[in-house]
């Protein structure tokens, strides 16, 4: 046993070698430039402003940051704030962690980081703690209004909206759907008719899966959200979020039907109820592009792209993978991410600047980390993809958070509780009065 | 009682065993004493520590006034309308839940580590073989979490990934759904525990019956008892002292059982057990009043078990 | 071995089925670890681990269906060869290739008698005819989730390809120094050993000074004491993290490893103390006592006495203390998180926060468990006998 360990660890460390050594022959081109001074005057005569504040920071001075983003989104957010850390010569300590024990425990034991990159909902639970967005010197003029308000408590504007990934999509594959004939559904009619038109050929229309760990059941409740924004609206379902409309509202009932018709009943998804809530939502997705296709349609945010193309690498974006916005949503469904500060040193005023800034939105936009509500980086999009979820963000006609991610105190486990209370065959009223009890207590209603 | 086994020969000065004491009983304090009197003056506050538990009593509702949360971690997932009813809800909740993991996983540790240490004396290989069962306890539960996944995946036809349900379906049956199928996932859950913990109970148990003296299993072989008799009449009663510490402690480690349920299904599908609960209330609800109170009652739970195990000791240490 | 020898007779064959049957239960989960951590992620992704061993995806099915006429290498038609990229290229999936079959060569049905595949098995012939003409290059065991790994790397490709064209990332100088990169896991084994060396020696050595009181000192409520102290395993390490984060805070020590190190020590010594107690109690009076009659100290006692005896129950602490720190994600999570990040932590960050990146998490967990079983296998014997001392004594 012994010895197959030490031949497994040479082995691996030969592989390593070959790996690491191999590239040097290769010329560095990352080498080439020298470390870029500071913003030198500029030569020419049209006076530029510096694209980078650096705000008086001095070279050295380090931001702790803590985020959600790990593997390869840390490697997106490396790269957009690259010039800003090479220009001002400050020194990122970042940390990532999906669990949320290690924020809190850092804040309530009085050291928080500089900054975080969260969800909404942690700007209410750290209300008292935050520094406000207008003291650290933010751009405000290159955010709509709808996000400031998002990001506002208690009269004062606490995050800065980083990054967007809406929700509201349904990924099909256009070859599959050329072959059975099917259009892009224009409203919810055309997609209610091509979903019974499937079932009618024999096709399984949906590819639904709810498992994702601690989190299971959020790809319910982002299904939920978008029925009730083409159900509802927009404004009803922040009234979910304010707490004015009752979790266990009719509204709500009535799109827990409307999800529940599809989403247990094996004519409609792969496997039924017992699909839906024991597949993994990675799965979900890859059930609509294997070769034959367990089903033509899944909904999910913008990233399924991505994990197409990582787990079916013969796909092109376009002809073997697109979407199409949810037909006769009012107004669009959106994850966020929210940069907080705890500190107002030289150090994250000089952040907060750059990510505000037009070069910061630029740069966002052209590493392509889903979309930048940064307006400026609106037409720097490189991807057709993000391009064209940015389109559709830029249309629509208003913009909901995650209601799970928007309202504090355990009501996004309590939503996704009811969701596989009720698929399981739970009694639907009792699993929304649940939610709803939390919902009011969240928010002290 | 125990005086006796400190040799009297030496003289030793009053300060001599605190000195030897200190640096432990330093850390110990620090690190568990100091916190659990934090935890238990918490449980007697609200959410985040600042006024009362009786301050979050809601009007119309059943309230214990400064033992709010006590009730809340006693009651809240119990259906209260009816005998029948707290009965049936009591077996989904997490207290129901950590009474099917004892009862389960310490069978099943148990008996398969008795069972295999026996069988396992009688072949050549003994040693790779407990080896084997033993290599789990090396593993992380981040590492068993990826392990199992590959296990239990649920999968159909193009995407089958998980070794259960393709067996099963290569054998024509429908894919079962192991980690969302209440009662079941409990189910599958403890086997990840048995998975881990047989090997531990094993080797001890492996080591007690090999100190069983060969003249007592010779003198009844020779009185003609047969194997299965020999083990469950002379054997098993012998090293029944190891039996129950090796049960005892698996009953506190179950009771404090944690890390699988967090890795694997974080409490969903009904599959929550007192430690999760009081982890996913401080960290997730941010209640820390209620997330204390479930502490103390784990804490009053695993209490008795501890107190079996050190009695034993200090019998044991008596009759020497 | 005495006892074996007696019931040789029995030693018979349902004893080897049980425990064959038994083993075989307990490694597979693990060995699935193994052989999913060398796939590439596509096919991670779609196949199960087993797959790896059989013949590659529609072999069969286009030997039944196709291989009488365009040869078993696909070659047999020069009209059709199947191992020319361009042709092939043009039927990437079922849909496509079942609607060729379904056309008449030379007013012939395609396939002549043979009944069209359905799609399932169509999509398989499709699959191979991808691996016939090389289309599909993706290997079947590849060692890049583990260079990936260990470098830390986060891309989309892999190390390797991006160290070729020169698109690696920031952090990545792609020569030697990648292997302590801070994302990798190389990195993360070192600090891995740095936190669990200490929190491992520490607690035995404090559990060493307690259990020798306890056994060989006398002062009053000794037994007292001894059951309290053993009695703070009850106390669940999850309730304590907020009060010593916030202490930790005070004295400035989040984030280092002085941090874990004492909590470690912490949570290891109620079982330490009892373990060592018990195996210190177990020695012989008389040496202790001739010992003191030649003059020794206390000390004298404790350091050449008690120590040197003590080895087997310090080994087996000592494994079960380093299994416990190696393998434990909470406590540095709390209190190291990303500054040092360790093994376990590191596992969690190989994927994004959508689960991408199952290669990766693979691989890492595979090489989170080496020194483990390496420790285990090496020292096992000192680890079975201390652990006896523990239990089953008397």
């Amino acid at each position: 046993m012994n010895k197959k360990i030490k031949v497994l660890v040479g082995l691996l460390l030969a592989g390593m070698l070959i790996a690491a050594c191999a590239p040097v022959a290769t010329p560095a081109p990352t080498q080439a430039p020298a470390p870029t001074e500071p913003p030198a005057p500029a030569p020419t005569d049209v006076p530029v402003a510096p694209e980078i504040d650096c705000m008086g920071t001095a070279s050295g001075d380090e931001i702790s940051m803590l985020y959600q983003w790990s593997g390869n989104e840390e490697e997106n957010l490396n790269k957009i704030l690259a010039p800003f850390v090479e220009t001002c010569g400050i020194v990122l300590k970042p940390e990532s962690t999906r669990d949320q024990a290690l924020l809190d425990t850092r804040v309530k034991a009085g050291t928080p980081p500089d900054i975080t990159f969260w969800n909404v909902t942690q700007l209410t639970q750290y209300k008292d703690l935050l520094v406000a967005m207008p003291d650290l010197g933010v751009n405000a003029d290159n955010y709509a209004d709808y996000w400031k308000a998002i990001g506002t408590v208690d009269g004062k504007w606490l995050g800065l909206p980083v990054k967007a990934d809406p929700k509201t999509l349904v990924w099909y594959n256009p070859a599959n759907f050329a072959a059975a004939g099917y259009a892009v559904p224009a409203s919810w009619a055309d997609l209610d008719a091509l979903v019974e038109k499937m079932v009618a050929d024999g096709k399984v229309p949906w590819s639904m899966g709810m498992e994702s760990g601690d989190a299971t059941g959020w790809t319910g409740s982002d299904f939920i959200q978008d029925i009730l924004l083409v159900t509802q609206g927009p404004e009803y379902v922040m009234g979910i979020i304010n707490g004015t409309v009752s979790y266990d509202d009719p509204g709500v009932k009535a799109a827990y039907e409307i999800y529940g018709k599809w989403a247990a009943d094996a004519k409609y998804t792969v496997g039924g109820a017992q699909g839906t809530l024991s597949t993994s939502f990675l799965n979900a997705i890859h059930k609509v592009f294997s070769d034959p296709a367990e089903a033509m349609m899944v909904k999910q945010s913008g990233f399924a792209g991505g994990e197409v193309k990582a787990t079916y690498p013969d796909l092109a974006y376009g002809p073997d993978y697109d979407f199409f916005g949810v037909p006769g949503a009012k107004g669009l469904q959106g994850g966020s991410d929210w940069m907080m500060a705890f500190s107002d040193k030289p150090a994250v005023k000089a952040l907060v600047a750059y990510l505000s800034s037009a070069k910061g939105g630029k740069m966002w936009a052209e590493v392509g980390f889903d979309l930048t509500p940064n307006m400026a980086g609106a037409d720097a999009y490189t991807d057709p993809a993000l391009l064209k979820k940015a389109q559709l963000l830029a249309n629509a006609t208003g913009f909901t958070p995650d209601i799970g991610d928007s309202i504090p105190g355990g009501f996004g486990s309590a939503e996704w509780k009811a969701i596989v209370d009720y698929l399981n065959g739970g009694n639907l009223d009792a699993a929304l009065t649940a939610a709803a009890a939390v919902q009011a207590e969240a928010l002290n209603k | 009682m125990a005086t006796t086994t400190v040799p009297k020969v030496m003289k030793q000065g009053k300060l001599t065993p605190w000195l030897y004491l200190l640096p432990a009983l330093l850390v110990m304090g620090v690190f568990i004493v100091y916190p659990m009197i934090n935890t238990i003056s918490l449980s007697f506050l609200n959410a985040d520590g600042t006024a009362s538990a009786s301050t979050t009593c809601v009007r119309g509702r059943p309230c214990w006034g400064l033992f709010e949360n006590y009730r809340y971690a006693l009651t809240a997932e119990l259906d209260l309308t009816s005998f029948s009813s707290t009965w049936k809800s009591f077996w989904s909740s997490s207290y129901g839940n950590n009474i099917k993991w004892i009862i389960i996983m310490v069978t099943g540790t148990v008996g398969i580590g008795l069972g295999f240490a026996v069988l396992a004396d009688r072949v050549k290989y003994e040693a790779l073989a407990k080896s084997i069962i033993f290599m789990p306890m090396a593993i992380s539960f981040v590492g068993a979490g990826v392990i199992w996944k590959f296990v239990y995946d649920f999968g159909t036809k193009q995407v089958q990934i998980g070794l259960l349900n393709a067996i099963i379906h290569n054998l024509g049956g429908k894919p079962v759904a192991w980690l969302s199928t209440p009662q079941l996932n409990t189910f599958a859950l403890v086997a990840v525990g048995i998975w881990i913990w047989t090997g531990f109970c094993m080797t001890i148990l492996s080591a007690a019956l090999k100190a069983v003296p060969d003249e007592v299993i010779e003198a009844a072989r020779v009185d003609g008892a047969n194997e299965w008799h020999i083990f469950w009449s002379v054997m098993v009663p012998i090293i029944s002292p190891t039996i129950i510490v090796v049960i005892t402690t698996m009953v506190i480690n179950v009771l404090k059982l944690f890390d699988i349920v967090y890795v694997m299904t974080g409490g969903n599908y009904g599959t929550e057990v007192i430690a999760n609960r009081m982890y996913n209330e401080m960290y997730k609800s941010f209640n820390t009043g209620r997330g204390t109170a479930i502490a103390v009652v784990l804490v009053l739970a695993i209490i008795p078990f501890i107190y079996m195990n050190i009695r034993r000791f200090l019998a044991q240490e008596a009759a020497r | 071995m005495r006892w074996s020898s007696i019931n040789k007779k029995i030693n018979n064959v349902p004893t080897h089925i049980i425990i064959i049957f038994t083993l075989i239960i307990w490694i597979v989960p693990t060995l699935g670890l193994l052989l999913t951590s060398i796939r590439p992620l596509p096919a991670i992704n779609t196949t199960g681990w087993w797959t790896v061993l059989s013949a590659p995806r529609g072999m069969k099915t286009y030997e039944q269906a196709c291989a009488s006429c365009h040869g078993q290498d696909g070659k047999l038609l020069t009209a059709a060869d199947l191992t020319n990229p361009d042709i092939v290229k043009k039927y990437p999936r079922s849909t496509q290739l079942t609607a060729l079959l379904q056309k008449e060569i030379n007013g012939q049905p395609h396939l002549g008698m043979t009944p069209l595949p359905e799609a399932q098995e169509s999509a398989d012939i499709a699959a191979y005819m991808k691996r016939l003409s090389n289309l599909d290059k993706t290997p079947k065991i590849t060692l890049n989730n583990y260079v990936d790994a260990i470098v830390g790397y986060r891309g989309t490709q892999t190390y390797t390809e991006d160290c070729k064209t020169g698109k690696q990332s920031l952090d990545l100088k792609c020569n030697l120094s990648d292997l302590v990169n801070p994302r990798g896991m190389g990195r993360a084994f070192l600090n891995s050993l740095i936190v669990t060396l200490p929190a491992t020696f520490l607690p035995i050595l404090f559990a060493a000074f307690a259990g020798f009181a306890f056994a060989w000192l006398d002062f009053k409520g000794r037994f007292l004491l001894f059951a309290v102290l053993v009695g703070l395993q009850v106390v669940p390490l999850q309730m304590t993290l907020v009060p010593i984060s916030r202490m930790y805070a005070q004295l400035g020590l989040n984030g280092t490893f002085i941090a874990v190190w004492l909590f470690h020590t912490g949570f290891g010594l109620p079982y330490a103390i009892y373990l060592m107690r018990n195996f210190l109690g177990g020695l012989p009076r008389e040496l202790f006592e001739a010992a003191y009659l030649d003059g020794a100290s206390h000390w004298t006692a404790f350091t050449r006495l008690a120590i040197p005896l003590a080895l087997p129950a310090i080994a087996s602490l000592g494994i079960f203390q380093f299994l416990w720190v190696w393998n434990d994600l909470l406590v540095a999570l709390v209190f190291l998180g990303g500054s040092k990040p360790v093994m376990t932590y590191q596992i969690g960050n190989m994927v994004t926060s959508l689960g991408a990146g199952w290669q990766l998490l693979t691989a890492a967990a595979f090489l989170s468990m080496l020194l483990p079983m390496v420790v285990f296998f090496a020292l096992q014997r000192y680890f079975i006998r201390g652990m006896m001392a523990g239990a089953v004594k008397g």
